[in-house]
């Protein structure tokens, strides 16, 4: 009996070091529907649609993929909210003056590689920090444009005020914003945003580079460690360059659904904080910070949680917008807590047991 | 006087023994060379003499008191100091703040006096002779004057005797006739020094007396003057290493490996030929340049000069071209340079071959990756379980052998291996002994580098000792023994050439 229970809990213990970000989803929509219903509605498909369709979970999620290689490589990448800024500009810029959707789809993957090849050299050529190497370029894409914004022709940005928008007299637009962006596929009484596919088609991607590749498995290495990866012929310093381009890749992903979504960008607030929520969404997802170690099909229950919270925040009565990063910190921080403070736990049971075991041992 | 008496000293680790019933004696202003091979037992004793660990018996008198259960801080206070090998200086302050680290001068309300630190730290290099500015940061200090800052370091709290683990090894010749003076000058103002050395010229240009230690016992000890290199080197050697004899000899192919005037950092204008089906072996004292030249043979540090040519054919670059050449190098510290520690036994295995393999075939087939580690755990005698359990949970020697089976699974037929026996138990170091000969047999090359005679004798065709980045001698497998290797290992030839 006394067995039993032990293998079990075993077994728990397992499951929660390796799959925590289940256990975190879970939890976190549980609490979802609780306070759903005790606000009177009753929990339902709709609301987890709008889950899947927030843009938190898709653009977020979206580049949180690439984030969690770079975080598995060791590193940090600071700049991606603003290079989504960057992105989604010159995507909209694009759709405005040629009105086509290859054309733009191509604009938008060019300039996220871009950005994360910059990022990409710059770290491993240059074998600067990626913290400072990011944090520079997350203040120049911004600024770069913010900068140019207010210069552009309305007809080509799309906007008077200080945004990029996208031009609804271009014969495209309706497709790409009603048909795609705000289309769901219907089957029976679900229905899923056609968005959450794209995230769910990179993500799907990110698995299997991951989990199948002899490059992922090199990114691994890297982040494991860095002098045995070397001396197994890995290119280190490409594989840490690679990762930003990738990184890059997603960004481009996400500017297309934020084009689509959301139809424009204002570079003065658009994407603030992005780098810290798709961090958030890769430490939800169980990847640690010390690289290494992580599955990167956690990134979608970590962006899904994180969505959710927001959503727990919005729907209690009476609290204010405001107060929600506080709750996301906490939450943070919390699962955080358990995921280190658990193994010491449990090391400290077993020295007991292993003390009383001597005890007895001696007393007989 | 004698100011130092160390008497029945025992020490045991888990079931072996350290050392056992170790007598050790330094006087007033002497120099004493404490002698022995690696694992003799040298550092156990001055950790014991330091506080770092307790022994289980014997009893410690210093300047006529006894310390029964001697403590870092005790030891320290009554004036001994430990230069240690690995300096342990700060890089990031300045070198007055080094010198005053912990015992800071200071005002009243705490803050630092440190025109004062300045001017002290000026005076004490001046009366040593030392030319060093107290104001400069230390990590702009050359090795040997970071050396200096630490013995200063020392003597500025009045230590009495300096124990210096192996002072020498990063100093160039004329640093090390600087160092010598300064102790000289100390010695006839009383301090005493117990000096830990391999090189036997240095040794006998300084030191006064000797204690030697074997396999964890004293052996003796006596007057430098009545002595030479050649007495000393077999005092340190046990003669009666025998053990079974596992070498066969075996008809050699053509040369595949070839170095010519081969230079980098730590060694210089290495002439070498290898021969496929030969199994080398690279010895010397740490530092030698053996391990930086296997590197270099490997890509992981760059050439300076020279070529190396596989096969007929220069290789340089990247460590992959090198792969891609058959070339393999099983690196030394294994947990620091091999092992892969979030990642299974499986992945740690295929590593190396996917950067070969990824080009063309860039997915993992799980399939074909475990009929490959399957063939390598067989031939090898892997003890494991699952592939898919953590490298971690294997012993050290079957750690080893997945890495050997990451380099055989490339193909590699001239195989690099740096210390490759280092942290592993007897039984797995005679496994791999045979592994090694077997590689031989069928064809492969084999250089290893490593510090154990013994295990030169097992499996080399030839050994090749190296001093200061330079090949001193190549012996024969039939002439290898330990005291010869010994010999031209501490250039203790050199200095009898000297002497005579």
């Amino acid at each position: 009996m006394n067995n039993e229970k032990k293998s079990f809990g075993a077994a728990l213990g397992r499951a929660w070091s390796q799959y925590s970000f289940i256990f975190v989803l879970v939890i976190i929509m549980i609490g979802y529907a609780i306070t759903i219903q005790a606000n009177g509605n009753t929990f339902n498909f709709g609301h987890i649609a709008s889950i899947l369709s927030s843009q938190n979970t898709v653009i977020v999620g979206t580049i949180a993929l690439g984030m969690a290689f770079v975080i598995i490589t060791g590193q940090i990448d600071l700049s991606v909210g603003s290079s989504l800024v960057l992105t989604t500009g010159v995507t909209i810029v694009v759709f405005n003056v040629t009105n086509s959707i290859l054309l733009m789809i191509l604009a938008a993957l060019v300039t996220g590689i871009l950005c994360g090849a910059i990022n990409g050299m710059l770290v491993g050529f240059g074998k600067m920090p990626p913290f400072v190497v990011t944090l520079g370029t997350m203040l120049i894409y911004r600024s770069l444009t913010l900068s140019v914004v207010r210069k552009v022709d309305p007809a080509i940005s799309g906007s008077s005020s200080s945004q990029f928008a996208m031009l609804s007299k271009n014969s495209k637009y309706l497709f790409l914003r009603k048909t795609f962006g705000a289309g769901k596929l219907v089957i029976g009484k679900f229905s899923v945003p056609y968005i959450f596919f794209v995230f769910l088609l990179m993500a799907i991607l990110f698995i299997v580079i991951s989990r199948n590749t002899k490059y992922g498995k090199a990114i691994y290495a890297v982040g494991s460690n860095e002098k045995s990866a070397r001396l197994a012929g890995i290119n280190v310093t490409w594989v840490k360059i690679s990762v930003f381009i990738l990184t890059g890749l997603c960004v481009g992903v996400a500017s297309i659904l934020q084009a689509c979504k959301i139809s424009n960008v204002t570079p003065a607030s658009s994407g603030v904080s992005y780098e810290m929520y798709a961090i958030a969404s890769v430490v939800l997802a169980g990847v640690s910070m010390a690289g290494g170690k992580g599955k990167l099909i956690g990134v979608i229950f970590g962006a899904l949680s994180y969505t959710t919270i927001n959503f727990i925040i919005v729907s209690i009565p009476g609290l204010s917008v405001d107060i929600q990063d506080t709750f996301q910190g906490l939450v943070l921080i919390i699962v955080i807590l358990i995921q280190t403070v658990g193994p010491v736990i449990k090391e400290n049971i077993q020295r007991a047991r292993k003390r009383r075991h001597a005890a007895s041992a001696e007393n007989a | 006087m004698t100011i130092l008496e160390m008497k029945h000293v025992s020490k045991a680790f888990g079931g072996s023994q350290a050392l056992s019933d170790i007598q050790f004696e330094v006087e007033e202003g002497e120099i004493h060379a404490l002698l022995g091979e690696n694992g003799a037992g040298k550092s156990t004793l001055m950790n014991i003499l330091t506080g770092v660990i307790p022994a289980d018996s014997g009893t410690i008198r210093f300047l006529g008191k006894d310390y029964p259960t001697p403590t870092i801080q005790q030891m320290e206070a009554a004036g001994i100091a430990f230069v240690h090998q690995e300096l342990n200086v700060i890089n990031d302050l300045s070198v007055a703040d080094n010198i005053f680290l912990c015992r800071e001068l200071t005002n009243k309300i705490g803050l630092l006096r440190q025109k004062e630190q300045v001017a002290r730290a000026r005076q004490l290099f001046e009366d040593l002779g030392v030319d060093i500015d107290p104001t400069a940061m230390v990590s702009e200090l050359k090795t040997s004057e970071k050396q200096l800052l630490e013995i200063c370091r020392a003597l500025y709290v009045d230590a009495k005797l300096l124990i210096l683990d192996e002072p020498t090894t990063a100093l160039s010749n004329n640093e090390i006739d600087h160092l010598f003076k300064i102790l000289r000058k100390l010695k006839t103002q009383g301090k005493s020094f117990i000096f830990i050395s391999h090189k036997m010229p240095e040794i006998f240009a300084i030191a006064d007396r000797y204690t030697v230690l074997r396999n964890g016992k004293y052996i003796s000890s006596g007057n430098i003057k009545d002595t030479n290199a050649h007495e000393v080197t077999a005092l340190m050697v046990d003669r009666q290493y025998a053990d079974e004899d596992v070498y066969v000899s075996r008809p050699l192919g053509e040369p595949i490996l070839e170095l010519r005037k081969y230079s980098g950092r730590g060694f210089h204008d290495i002439d070498l030929s290898v021969r496929r089906g030969e199994i080398v072996a690279f010895t010397g004292l740490a530092g030698c340049g053996a391990s930086e030249l296997m590197q270099t043979m490997f890509g992981a540090l760059p050439a300076e000069g020279g070529q190396m040519l596989v096969n007929g054919r220069s290789l340089t670059g990247s460590i992959v071209r090198f792969m891609k050449n058959g070339v393999a190098m099983l690196a030394a510290n294994r947990k620091e340079n091999s092992v892969v520690p979030d990642m299974s036994i499986m992945e740690n295995f295929y590593l190396a071959e996917h950067e070969l393999s990824r080009a063309k075939h860039p997915f993992i087939s799980m399939k074909e990756e475990s009929v490959r580690y399957e063939r390598q755990k067989e031939s090898l005698r892997i003890k494991a379980g699952s592939s898919d359990d953590s490298i971690l949970s294997l012993s050290g020697g079957n750690q080893q052998k997945v890495f050997l089976a990451r380099w055989l699974n490339i193909g590699a037929d001239v195989l690099l291996f740096d210390n490759p026996t280092q942290g592993v138990d007897v039984g797995a170091k005679e496994e791999i002994y045979r592994l090694i000969l077997d590689f031989a047999e069928s064809g492969k090359t084999v250089i290893i580098n490593t510090l154990e005679i013994p295990e030169i004798q097992k499996v080399a065709d030839r050994c090749v000792v190296f001093y200061e980045g330079q090949i001193v001698k190549i012996f024969e497998h039939s002439q290898v023994n330990e005291h010869d290797v010994m010999l031209y290992s501490t250039n203790a030839i050199k200095s009898e050439e000297a002497a005579s």
